[in-house]
Formats: structure tokens, C-alpha cells, sequence
């Protein structure tokens, strides 16, 4: 890689030599030059420290060395290779290979990991299971659901999050290309969608993989687009249901009709059948209408914030734009559109101006045909999808939406509080270059304000951060990615169960809070003791298997090793006295053995997902070990117990907690 | 901005200064000192809320019997307040509406006027989605999805003073809920024991965590990290004075062993305590009856029992306490008056609610419901919404809470109140 751009360089001599092009070389494409420096030395930092807060900005976590490696390369360089995001992650992909159902389609998805409710009506039909005996012996009831489902090669849609969130979880510890990761959790927040919300679940794995991460160093036009476009979003926001008003009245007045006839009281005995008709008449309502949920949110909260400028009028006339759009069939999903488009066919669906794109469809008999206005723009009369696309390129390119997105970027990389002067400078980037991401990025850290004393260490790390800069930052070993997560969710982080459209707020106020902290202080205890299983760690191979002589000197050796780059020495101060006491040790060793060996290693098998417990296996397997996650530092009658309880301390310490 | 929590500045702590490693740390004692010693939690209310997920069938927790349109409509889930049998009839509480059986613990304390109902509540949005019109009902906001705070959030804000320990604001749920969204202090915890540095079987070492970390954050250059490390230790101590644990209801009070239990119980714990808690929030699980609801017996039976059972546990418990809580449960919408064809109820509107307390217009049924004839229902088969939920919700946290500013509270709404607090 870095041979490659050495050769670059001197192309770009010659070129330099031949055409006077300065813009050229300021504007940054994959393939061409670039001669941005980083204005660190003028705030006063020395290249390592630098590189430690463009670490600790740029990547979950350093690991120990990293920072050399960042300087031997060139700060400069190191970006630009994150911003390329091609680096090779051979010992990732080989993590992820057991984990198949990340790698399905929507549809596959709806096939293999159908919903409770859908698994009991198929069960149902299918004559496994008696209706009128479900849930009066639940045991035997699930019993044979769950036979049902394996002789159908269905599986709980539980696994399906599993998978996934531990596919997060290994990728944002291992991968080579950080940045790329960082800015999909970024854009996957900016853009939130909830497995809590039960329609959309399903297609979220897809969401992250195929919409979000592609697009993460992209233009904000496409990542916009792609996202109003996808099933979860289309369901997380309703815009799969909104249709022109005045659809199909004549139809619904007809069963509002028969409704009210089979409604008379004098009928009422005949339920059954009013109650069908009843139900019909309740999905005709339900499948048309305007929605204007996406409408709104798209301004409010992807685009041009509630400051933006636009009015109620905006979102009503933005939603009629948005009419039409929706999901292409999927089993259960999109079943209106299904009957619609057998009958008109496949092969005349582009005649009638409907547009599919994957898991996309614009239904054109569902779109309004009037035209709208849209903070002043006219969109149609009775241009289709196309109105659609321009809508949300307008929204992409305004200058509200620019600094909507440069403030977000500059929270989530410089302060809580970021300067308006560096906002104001990436809002002209994002202007001037087409809403490019990556040119935003430059733009920021080639500001001093990135540099300036003021943001180091401003930033409060999530819980994620945490937990995956904490397994970054001992090197450990996840064998079990989910035992993560649930200590994710106890500081206070449930991923991908964010309920509201915001997604997470980027504040440190947010994440601190007494719960929260003391959480964060027991994970480093636990992650550090090895208490954590499936996650082992190793701690004295951390320090090339030197033993620290003391506890006071493990302070000082290991809070190096962690946090590289910080000033220490009050921390160091505040504990040497703790660590002092010459009897300590001994007796927090004498306190902990026994009981700790009877305690940890117990079985979290029952919990683990196929590829988790395949895992697990093939590594003691090959070290031909039992199941034991006490590592040879916490061996009893030394100091090595009181090794973990230090690094616990200072993995939970509040200097830790900042980045 | 965010409030901090002025409960250091107060000095009450330092009567339950019993430090973690023995002694009462410096600055409370500083604290103490300097100020008059006051209990600053005295005669604080608590409200806590209750959300039943899944949208409860509030036409058979609180029966109109003899409405021959509900009889009609639901063939086996009908249920009478006659007797008939061995079987349980539904309890009669006022001629019109019935009690299901299973809530026979909440008949006394309807009798004592304790108990009000709202029978017909619900959201103005029509959404039958659980996840919408939960998220509606929690922000308080139910046609703005944006909306980034909760409704009991901002209720926190609007108390009147800081929130005056780590404590204000608790929800029983290992997530924050939705409803408790925002920049007010509030905090989730599913288990009151987790509130401790711990390192299992090593309660030594977890001690000298201990007194490590709070010796790191008392010298943190961070404001927000120093001043939460305070509060953590604070609140770490407080909950040492009692033994959670063993924790023994008063006035033989048997909670469920359930979830919903369990939260009630640690919430009782937390009043008694006397810790500031003026926000709780816990949660029921289990309303979304489709399959086989079951009448006298079965799910629907079950969850009710649970629910009642719990709530009546929590109020003979607090005994003495009772005069300064309300509870009150809400639902994200009611279900369908005609049973479907797998002996349970769909997603429909209206649903009832339950308020408990000693300030509660009780015993009474209140809101405006008409006979289920169809030219009354919603869309043609829903219990119609007579009574918006931010009137309910609103009026319970202005009487309970004196929380009066609903432009703050509840941003859309500008509906009246129907008088489920005694005025």
C-alpha cells in the first residue's frame, strides 16, 4: 500500500510538471494525489500524540502499537487509506465465515427466520399444531413449533439479530478498515431504524450491510437515496403504506357500504361473516391514504433539521411526492402490490411506469398525480418515480442539509460542542463537492479546530465504544460476541434497539449516568479478571510476559499500555497509595481464588449462537483445553489476580471512559 | 441544557452517610458542615407508571355486561356478572361495568375510592401497530415521530426543582423506555442489587475497586464524569443502608413472582428507602392476545392477576407511603369488540386504564362510553377513543406530581381534563 502511493506521488510530479491544475490536487479522488497536511504541530501536539487523537477518533479503539505504526506510515497517509477503506481483512472474514445469515437477501431471510405469529398460523394450517390447544400446555405447544421449524429449515428470527449484532461486533474490533466501520455506525444511527419495530426487523441486516456500509464514505445524496428506498426504512416510517388520498374511493365506499348493511343490529348474529367483511373493509382503509411520517423525518431528522426551514405544508406535499413508494413483494411483505402487479404483469410494469430496483418498488397506481410544491420546487404533475429522486436531491444538496450533516460529523468526531467556525468550513465542502462525505472529512481534519487542545479527549466514549476499545486495547480474544452485547445493554447502549427515529444523541450527558457508569466500572473488572465469557484475554503477554514487580508498577506499565499518550500521573497518584499497602495483594488474592475458580468458566453454551459455539470449540480444541476462562494471569498465590483488578480499574476508570 | 442534580449542594446526605469503606466521605461531611441539615426528600410524591405492551383487551378486564352488542360479538369470551355455576362471575362494580375475576384484589380498593378507571382511553392517531402507537403514547406526541424526549422525561424537567439524587427518575427495565427519552436524570436498572462495584466472589477486591474508582473520579478533570462518579457512589451507599436483598414486604404483603412483581416490589423498596424517587416506571408484558385469550381462565386471566396482584401488593406494602404515590397503568391501544377466529381479539382503539391513589376520584368508572352498536365503534369495530390519554395522563401529573405545563408536557394537546383527580 504504501509502495502504491509512493509510485503516485511521482506520477503526480510529472503531471505537476506538464499541467498547471491546482484544484486538482486539493480536490481528492481515490486514484489521484493528495497534499493535505494535518495543522497538529501548529496546536502544539507531537506527531504521536496526533496520531493518538486521530486513533481515537477515527477507530474504535488503538491497539497497543498502533499509534507506531499510524507515525511510521505518515498520519496523512494512514487517513487516507481509512478513507479508502479497500485494506485486506483476511483473520475478519475467516471470524465471520460461520455466520451465515448475514450474508442472505431480504427474501432468503423471510423465508428462513419467519416471525412467531407467521411460523404458528403456517403450523396451523399445516395441521401440526391444534389451534385450540395452543398455550394450554406451552411446553409441548413449543416443543412442537420448534420441531415444525427445523423440518421446515426455518429458525427462530432471534438467531437472525444474533448473528448479526455479533457480525458487529467481531467487525468493529477486527477490521483493518476502521473508519469505514465507524461511519456506518454513524450513518446507521443518523438514518436509525429499531428492530423494535416489528415489520421492519427482518430487513435490517440488509440494511446495515447493503444500504449503509457501501455508502458510508459515499455522497450524501446516494446514501439518502438508498435508504428511502429500502424495505426498512420503507416500514420503520410508514412510506410502504402511503398512497395518494383519493385512491381508490369507490371501492372503499362499496365495503364501507356492505359493512354498514351487515352491521344492522338485526344481523348481527351472523358475526362470522361481518367480521370478514368488517376486516376487508379495515384493510382498504389501511392500504391507502398519506402517510407523512417519512415525509417529515427525512426533513426533520436526515436532511435539513427542525430548523431547516420548511413548513407542515412542506411535509404534506413532500409525503404526496413520496406516494408509491414501497417494497417489491416479499412473502408476507408487500402483498398489495403483489396482487396489483399480477395483474398487470411483469413484463408491462415498466409501461405502466412502475419502477422496480431489488427490493424497491415504485407502484405507480398508488402515486399522487397533482402537482406539489416543496419548499417552492414544483414536483410534477404525473412524473413518477423521477419526482421522488428529485425531491430528495434537493433535500441532499440545500445549504440547511449541509450544516445539519457537517454539525453531526463534527459532534461525533470533535467535540459535543464543535466550533461554528469548522462547521461552517465542512458545510462549504459538502456544497462545493457534491455532498462528498470524504471531502467533509478532509475538510475537518485538515482544520485546526480538529487540532486545538480544547477537543482532545472531549468525547465520552458510548458503551460500544467502550466495550469494543477495551477488547482493541488488551488485544483480547472474542470468542463469544454476544456476552459483549449484554454488557453493551447494561451500560446502557441497546443497539439496534433504538426505538425512536433520532437514533442515539452523540452527547456525553446522555451516556453518563450513575446506572450507566458503575456499569462501565464492573465491565473493566470483569473484562480484565476474565470474567467475561468467551472474551479472554491475556494480560502479560501484553507486556511482552514481563511480570510488573509490584502493583504500583503494573499501574504504571499497563496504564501506558492502555492509554497511550495520556497524561497519567494523577491517575497514577490517586492509586499507588490503594496499591501500597504491602498486605493488600495478598489478601485480595487469598479473597478471590477459590471462589473465583468455582465461578467463572461456567457454561454459556445454552446462549451461544452455531457459529459462536463452533468457535469456542475449534480454539480449545486446538489448544486442547476445557472450557476455562481464567487465563494464566489469574493463576492464584501472586500477583497476577491483582494484575487484572488493576487494569480493571483502569479500564473503568474515568479517563478511560474519554476519547 | 441538562439540569444537574443538586442533592450534593442539599447536605441531607450526610445522614446516610455510611461510607463504603467505613467512613463519611470528605465532602459530605464538608456538606453537612456548612448547611442545615434537612431531609430534602420529605413529602416528595412518586408516580409510577405501569405500561402493559401488546395493547390489553380493556373490554374484559373492565366488562360493560350488559351490553348485548359486546355478548354478541364475543360468543366464548363473554363474560357475566352473574353467577352461574362454580364459575367465577366478573365483578360488579357500579350496574354497568364488571370486574374480570382474576382483579378480585383491586374491588377493595375500588370500594374505598382508591381505584378510578377511564374506560374508552386512547391515542387520537388510528394506528394499530404496536411499536407506532406505543412510540406515540411515550413521547407524548402521538403524530410527531421525532419527537426526542419522553413524556416522562420532560415531566422530570418540569418537578420544579433539580432532581435531588440519582433517584428521581427510575425505570424498572433493563433499557431505558421510550417515555423516559431525554436530557432530564433518569435511569434504568433492572435490578436494584446491580447497584454496586462488583467482582463476583471477590467482595474484598470488589471494596478496593471500589475505593479506587471513586478516589479516580473524584480528581476526573471532566465536570460531567466527576460529578455522575459522585452520584454513583452516593447512590451506591444509599441503597448499602438496606438490605436489598432480604428484603421483607410490610403488612404481609405478597407480591407475584413475576416481572412485573419484582419491579413493583424494588420500586416499594426504593419509596420506603426514602431516596428521592419521584418518577418510577416499570413494565407488563404479554397483552397481545390473538391465540386463545381464555375468559375466566387462560392468558388473559393469568396477565390480570399478575397485574392487579402486583399493583395491590406494592400499595399494602408502602402502608404508611401510600398518601404520596399514585400508580397508574397505560396500554398502547384496546382490541377488536368482535373475538377473531382463533378465540383471541385483534388490534382495535380504545382500551381502560387503572389509577390507584388516595388523591384518585376512585371509585368510579370514568369516560364517555356508548353502547357497542356499530354506528358507535371506530372504522366500524373498535371501542371508539372518548378519552384522549395525554387528558389523563396530564391531570394525574399536574395533581400528583404539580407538574402544570402541558405546552411542555404534552406539545399538541390542548384537550380538558375529566376529573380522575379529586379536585
Amino acid at each position: 500500500m504504501k509502495r502504491t502511493i509512493k509510485s503516485l506521488c511521482c506520477i503526480s510530479l510529472l503531471i505537476l510538471g506538464t499541467v498547471s491544475l491546482s484544484s486538482f490536487f486539493i480536490a481528492y479522488s481515490h486514484n489521484s494525489p493528495f497534499r493535505w497536511k494535518f495543522p497538529y504541530q501548529q496546536q502544539g501536539l507531537t506527531e504521536r500524540q496526533a496520531a493518538a487523537h486521530l486513533l481515537s477518533r477515527f477507530t474504535y479503539g488503538a491497539t497497543p502499537g498502533e499509534i507506531d505504526e499510524v507515525v511510521k506510515s505518515g498520519l496523512e497517509n494512514w487517513f487516507k487509506q481509512q478513507m479508502d477503506a479497500d485494506l485486506p481483512d483476511d483473520s475478519l472474514n475467516r471470524l465471520l465465515a460461520p455466520y451465515d445469515a448475514i450474508k442472505l437477501t431480504n427474501t432468503q431471510v423471510v423465508t428462513e427466520f419467519p416471525k412467531n405469529a407467521q411460523v404458528l398460523r403456517m403450523a396451523i394450517s399445516a395441521g401440526v399444531v391444534n389451534k385450540d390447544s395452543v398455550k394450554t400446555d406451552r411446553k409441548s405447544y413449543r416443543d412442537v413449533l420448534q420441531n415444525y421449524m427445523q423440518q421446515n429449515g426455518m429458525k427462530p428470527e432471534q438467531e437472525l439479530f444474533r448473528q448479526f449484532i455479533n457480525q458487529k461486533i467481531l467487525r468493529a474490533a477486527y477490521t483493518n478498515n476502521q473508519l469505514q466501520e465507524v461511519m456506518t455506525s454513524f450513518w446507521f444511527n443518523h438514518f436509525n431504524v429499531s428492530i423494535t419495530k416489528n415489520d421492519c426487523a427482518q430487513f435490517i441486516p440488509a440494511y446495515e450491510r447493503d444500504v449503509i456500509r457501501p455508502n458510508a464514505l459515499g455522497k450524501f445524496n446516494d446514501i439518502l437515496l438508498a435508504t428511502a428506498k429500502s424495505p426498512a426504512m420503507l416500514y420503520y416510517l410508514d412510506n410502504f403504506t402511503s398512497s395518494a388520498a383519493n385512491g381508490n374511493v369507490p371501492a372503499a365506499k362499496k365495503l364501507i357500504r356492505a359493512a354498514q348493511l351487515q352491521n344492522m343490529p338485526s344481523q348481527m348474529v351472523d358475526s362470522g361473516r361481518r367480521a370478514a367483511l368488517v376486516n376487508k373493509l379495515q384493510k382498504a382503509k389501511n392500504t391507502q391514504g398519506l402517510n407523512e411520517n417519512y415525509a417529515r423525518e427525512v426533513m426533520e431528522l436526515h436532511t435539513l433539521g427542525v430548523d431547516g426551514g420548511y413548513t407542515q405544508q412542506d411535509v404534506t406535499q413532500a409525503a404526496k411526492v413520496l406516494t408509491g413508494w414501497t417494497i417489491y413483494p416479499i412473502g408476507q411483505y408487500g402483498k398489495l402490490g403483489k396482487n396489483i402487479m399480477d395483474k398487470i404483469g411483469a413484463d408491462r410494469l415498466e409501461n405502466r411506469r412502475f419502477v422496480r430496483d431489488s427490493d424497491f418498488l415504485f407502484n405507480a397506481n398508488r402515486h399522487d398525480k397533482t402537482e406539489k410544491v416543496v419548499l417552492g420546487k414544483h414536483f410534477g404533475p404525473d412524473e413518477g418515480y423521477q419526482e421522488g429522486v428529485q425531491l430528495l436531491s434537493m433535500l441532499a444538496h440545500s445549504p440547511a442539509t449541509a450544516k445539519f450533516i457537517s454539525r453531526k460529523i463534527a459532534v461525533r468526531f470533535v467535540s459535543d460542542n464543535p466550533p461554528q467556525s469548522l462547521i461552517n468550513k465542512m458545510a462549504k465542502t459538502f456544497l462545493d463537492k457534491d455532498g462528498d462525505i470524504k471531502q467533509v472529512l478532509i475538510t475537518m481534519v485538515s482544520a485546526p479546530e480538529f487540532w486545538n487542545a480544547s477537543a482532545l479527549r472531549e468525547k465520552t466514549k458510548s458503551p460500544f465504544e467502550l466495550a469494543i476499545g477495551s477488547v482493541r486495547s488488551l488485544h483480547a480474544d472474542i470468542e463469544q460476541p454476544y456476552q459483549l452485547y449484554n454488557w453493551i445493554n447494561k451500560m446502557g447502549e441497546k443497539m439496534y434497539y433504538y426505538q425512536a427515529p433520532t437514533g442515539f444523541p452523540d452527547k456525553g450527558q446522555y451516556w453518563i449516568n450513575t446506572g450507566a457508569l458503575l456499569n462501565r466500572m464492573n465491565f473493566g473488572l470483569a473484562l480484565a479478571t476474565g470474567r467475561i465469557p468467551g472474551v479472554k484475554i491475556d494480560l502479560a503477554a501484553l507486556n511482552n510476559h514481563h511480570e510488573p514487580e509490584s502493583a504500583q508498577a503494573a499501574l504504571a506499565i499497563y496504564s501506558k499500555l492502555i492509554m497511550p499518550e495520556r497524561k497519567l500521573d494523577e491517575t497514577i497518584k490517586r492509586l499507588t497509595p490503594l496499591l501500597t499497602d504491602p498486605n493488600l495483594a495478598q489478601r485480595v488474592d487469598e479473597a478471590s481464588s477459590n471462589k473465583l475458580y468455582a465461578k467463572v468458566g461456567e457454561p454459556a453454551e445454552k446462549s451461544m449462537t452455531a457459529p459462536e459455539k463452533m468457535m469456542a470449540d475449534n480454539k480449545l480444541a486446538a489448544q486442547g483445553k476445557r472450557p476455562n476462562n481464567v487465563m494464566a494471569m489469574q493463576t492464584p498465590g501472586n500477583n497476577k489476580s491483582m494484575l487484572g483488578q488493576v487494569v480493571g480499574v483502569i479500564i473503568g476508570s474515568p479517563e478511560y471512559q474519554r476519547r | 441544557m441538562v439540569s444537574r442534580r443538586g442533592f450534593l449542594k442539599s447536605g441531607g446526605l450526610a445522614l446516610l452517610g455510611v461510607g463504603l469503606m467505613g467512613g463519611i466521605p470528605g465532602f459530605l461531611a464538608e456538606a453537612a458542615a456548612s448547611e442545615k441539615i434537612i431531609s430534602p426528600y420529605k413529602k416528595r410524591k412518586t408516580l409510577i407508571c405501569i405500561f402493559q405492551r401488546g395493547a390489553m383487551d380493556g373490554l374484559m378486564a373492565v366488562t360493560p355486561f350488559n351490553d348485548q352488542y359486546l355478548k354478541d360479538a364475543r360468543p366464548t369470551l363473554f363474560m357475566s356478572a352473574a353467577k352461574a355455576g362454580n364459575s367465577s362471575p366478573l365483578i360488579d362494580l357500579d350496574g354497568r361495568f364488571g370486574l374480570h375475576p382474576s382483579m378480585k384484589s383491586f374491588e377493595p380498593l375500588f370500594r374505598e375510592k382508591r381505584l378510578g378507571i377511564v374506560q374508552g382511553i386512547g391515542s387520537p392517531n388510528n394506528t394499530r401497530s404496536h411499536f407506532d402507537a406505543q412510540d406515540y403514547m411515550e413521547s407524548g406526541t402521538p403524530f410527531n415521530k421525532g419527537t426526542s424526549s419522553g413524556w416522562l422525561n420532560r415531566a422530570v424537567g418540569l418537578l420544579g426543582h433539580d432532581a435531588l439524587t440519582p433517584f428521581t427518575a427510575v425505570s424498572m427495565t433493563s433499557a431505558m423506555p421510550r417515555s423516559f427519552y431525554g436530557d432530564n436524570p433518569s435511569v434504568s436498572i433492572s435490578n436494584l442489587q446491580d447497584f454496586a462495584i462488583q467482582m463476583r466472589g471477590n467482595p474484598m477486591g470488589a471494596n478496593m475497586a471500589a475505593k479506587s474508582f471513586e478516589d479516580l473520579y473524584d480528581q476526573t478533570s471532566s465536570g460531567l464524569l466527576k460529578q455522575t462518579g459522585k452520584e454513583s457512589f452516593e447512590a451506591v451507599k444509599m441503597l448499602q443502608k438496606t438490605n436489598i436483598k432480604n428484603y421483607t414486604p410490610a403488612n404481609n404483603a405478597v407480591y407475584p413472582n413475576s416481572a412485573l412483581g419484582n419491579s413493583l416490589k424494588q420500586i416499594a423498596q426504593l419509596i420506603k428507602m426514602d431516596v428521592g424517587l419521584e418518577v418510577a416506571f416499570a413494565e407488563s408484558n404479554g397483552w397481545d392476545t390473538h391465540f386463545n385469550q381464555g375468559a375466566e381462565n387462560g392468558i388473559f386471566a393469568r396477565n390480570v392477576a399478575d397485574l392487579s396482584g402486583s399493583i395491590t401488593a406494592l400499595w399494602t406494602d408502602l402502608g404508611a407511603y401510600q398518601d404520596d404515590v399514585t400508580v397508574m397503568t397505560m396500554t398502547e391501544f384496546g382490541r377488536t369488540v368482535h373475538q377473531n377466529g382463533t378465540g383471541g381479539t385483534d388490534h382495535g382503539r380504545a382500551s381502560c386504564n387503572f389509577i390507584l391513589g388516595n388523591d384518585i376520584n376512585g371509585g368510579l368508572v370514568h369516560g364517555d362510553m356508548k353502547p357497542l352498536a356499530v354506528e358507535n365503534l371506530e372504522d366500524g369495530r373498535d371501542l371508539a377513543v372518548t378519552t384522549d390519554f395525554r387528558s389523563v395522563f396530564s391531570e394525574v401529573a399536574d395533581r400528583h406530581l404539580n407538574i402544570n405545563n402541558d405546552h411542555v408536557l404534552f406539545p399538541d394537546w390542548s384537550g380538558n381534563r375529566i376529573g380522575v383527580m379529586r379536585g
